[in-house]
């Protein structure tokens, strides 16, 4: 297949207009279904790829707490961009980003964390113990803090996770062929564990990328949209 | 000064962790030869001990003697470096030995109200109002006496009065209150702990319980008497003072503190191990304990705590907030702090900031541009390599020109979003090549 670099068509290209991308307010969200929310001294997993949507779907999940106090991230790609966080309705205040890229402070650092902060939010290095996530575990459910876990390679081990969130395939409209810019997105989500009575259920989740969500139970409904409202 | 701030005038600069526990092992024989001379001696902090001397001056003959005494106690265990304040209130004292002159430095205060009102407005003490006062033109402890109480409480509420009230040298008298019941909390340890880890961590305990019964009284403690017995019948007591209401945390740091002190001080330590631990509080007080709606006090101490923690863990630079500000690219509009540091933010937010990518944003920015591989066909892109797999690309918008600053050498680019079934992607391909921009996770 022949490789071929693209030119844009003039000097400028097309700049597209800073517009109101970004709202800094409150989030208000819609559920058609009702996410399974995160209560105190619960964890939660978040699984899949880079791309399909668990790192906002985690952020989504923490701006319910941080609305009670501050909120942590904690970083191991060094890779969050604060904007979507502040999209999803955390205010900018009630955020803090940890960066650790050793698996031995990062047990440590995460421990310290679930001490001061309302939530956190953790991904989970290469090369993490499963002792260690058991540990944190435990120590989130004895503190009352709500933990969700980003595993960047694995799984995390068995019995730890109240809700268990695994994307399974995403889909974005708004751009065709090289017209418009991606808008709005749908991902497909096996949601499992306590919160979900013990059962498995597929979740579609439709989101702006700003601060709307709109959760629809159940892929048996192809006709997801109407169902959302 | 901040850290930041210090890097930023001596990058050499070394910083070293303050340890209250090493300090008052260091201060403890000061505190007990003072206590030899003058009963009753209230350990403020590690290096500041408050005396009252109303009975002792009438021992010792007079005020000249009983501070001769003193000094010469202090100078025995401790050698020079010291400064002695004597005046009515505990403030008053304080302020008359930062301003002690002589050798020793020392200065006996006549009339606090007047020794008080040459001072500057920031020796008051309260940060949050001194850049207020001086912006109302209070530049002075005594300009600030000679305005009403009342009217003082009701511009700025309890923190005003309390800053009031020491500014007149009337800090001393906090309308202590009776409680109906004994609060004092103790235990007994069989057999005797020997660990000071372990004690500290009952200490905690016993701080909590005590700070929560007193709290449903509506009162927290401005003193709290620790006293330990050893194995071998030995007690020992220590009062500690405070300025500002005492918490769990504050209360059993200074239990550890003392703890450590009888230890590994001056004395004959704790022979035999702890068997038992007492707390009382003492001048308890409502004032300022009636916390604003919907604050919590003590969840935000811990808070701190905990990323203070945290920070020593990872380091200051690895604990960070971030503060919106102006600029194209997603990196630039985020302005990065230190938690615990003022945010800067260079550029306006709101301005138009035309040619920007508008939301939703990437939740992934890599901090530098990583190499992507796209395959083109006729212009149009149709797969990318995502890892060691290829994936089919389902649709993609761009290019947007992006014109770099060419004033440091950029070259210019152009941008693109590119959407496949492992999700949607921003890159941008300068010079030939292809970079990860982005990933809309």
């Amino acid at each position: 297949m022949a490789s071929e670099l693209p030119v844009s068509s003039d000097d400028q290209g097309r700049a597209l207009s800073a517009g109101s991308d970004t709202d800094y307010g409150l989030r208000t969200t819609d559920y058609g279904f009702d996410l399974p929310f995160l209560g105190p001294g619960q964890v939660g997993v978040l699984t899949g790829d880079a791309g399909l949507g668990m790192t906002r779907l985690g952020l989504v999940l923490l701006s319910d707490h941080a609305r009670t106090g501050p909120v942590a991230y904690l970083d191991v790609r060094g890779w969050l961009s604060p904007l979507a966080a502040w999209e999803v309705g955390i205010e900018p205040d009630r955020l803090v980003i940890a960066r650790c890229r050793d698996v031995i402070r990062w047990g440590k650092a995460v421990a310290s964390l679930l001490d001061g902060a309302a939530a956190v939010l953790a991904e989970v290095p290469i090369g993490a113990k499963d002792a260690s996530i058991r540990k944190l575990a435990a120590l989130a459910r004895n503190r009352g803090t709500p933990l969700l876990l980003r595993p960047l390679d694995r799984a995390v081990p068995t019995g730890v996770a109240h809700l268990t969130l695994e994307a399974r395939e995403t889909s974005w409209s708004g751009a065709v062929d090289g017209h418009g810019r991606i808008e709005r997105r749908k991902t497909l989500l096996m949601a499992s564990g306590k919160a979900m009575r013990g059962m498995t259920r597929t979740i579609e989740m439709e989101d702006d990328g700003s601060n709307t969500l709109r959760v629809v139970s159940g892929v048996a409904a192809a006709e997801s949209r109407s169902v959302a409202g | 000064m901040r850290r930041g701030e210090a890097e930023g005038i001596c990058p050499q600069v070394a910083t070293v962790e303050r340890d209250h526990s090493a300090e008052m092992v260091a201060f403890e024989g000061v505190v007990t030869a003072v206590e030899d001379l003058i009963p009753n001696v209230e350990v403020v902090e590690p290096g500041l001990v408050f005396v009252p001397v109303a009975g002792a001056v009438g021992y010792y003959g007079g005020e000249g003697p009983l501070i001769e005494r003193v000094v010469k106690e202090i100078d025995r265990v401790a050698g020079a470096g010291f400064r002695i304040g004597v005046a009515e209130g505990p403030f008053a004292a304080k302020q008359a030995s930062i301003n002690a002159t002589g050798d020793p430095p020392m200065l006996l205060v006549e009339d606090d109200e007047a020794f008080l009102a040459s001072l500057d407005i920031s020796t008051v003490g309260r940060e949050e109002l001194v850049s207020t006062f001086q912006w109302l033109g209070i530049t002075t402890l005594g300009e600030l006496a000679r305005l009403p109480g009342g009217t003082i409480a009701s511009r700025f509420g309890a923190a005003g009065l309390d800053a009031h009230r020491r500014a007149s040298g009337r800090d001393r008298d906090l309308n202590p209150r009776d409680l109906p019941i004994d609060l004092t909390v103790s235990e007994r340890f069989s057999p005797p702990l020997e660990d000071l880890e372990q004690a500290a961590f009952v200490a905690r305990a016993m701080a909590g319980r005590l700070v929560e019964a007193l709290a449903s009284f509506g009162a927290a403690p401005f003193r709290i008497v620790v006293e330990a017995e050893a194995a071998d019948g030995t007690v020992r007591s220590r009062t500690w003072l405070s300025a500002d209401p005492l918490d769990d945390r504050a209360i059993s740091d200074r239990v550890r503190w003392q703890l450590r002190a009888w230890v590994d001080g001056v004395g004959a330590g704790i022979r035999g191990g702890l068997v038992a631990l007492r707390i009382e509080p003492a001048n308890l007080s409502g004032v300022g304990r009636q916390l604003a709606l919907g604050e919590d006090a003590r969840a935000a101490a811990e808070t701190v705590r905990a990323f203070t923690e945290t920070q020593a863990i990872l380091g200051r630079d690895e604990l960070l907030q971030a503060h919106p500000q102006g600029g194209r690219e997603y990196g630039d509009r985020v302005a990065w702090h230190r938690w615990g540091e003022p945010p800067v933010s260079r550029r306006d937010p709101d301005a138009p900031w035309p040619g920007r990518i508008p939301g939703p944003s990437p939740a992934l920015v890599p901090p530098a541009p990583q190499p992507f591989h796209i395959e083109w066909d006729g212009g149009m892109p149709t797969r990318v390599r995502l890892g060691s797999r290829w994936v089919t690309v389902r649709s993609w918008a761009g290019p947007w020109r992006r014109v770099g600053r060419w004033w440091k050498g950029e070259e210019p680019g152009d941008q693109y979003q590119i959407v496949t079934s492992a999700g949607a992607f921003l890159c941008e391909i300068r010079g030939g090549a292809t970079w990860l921009t982005g990933i809309y996770d």
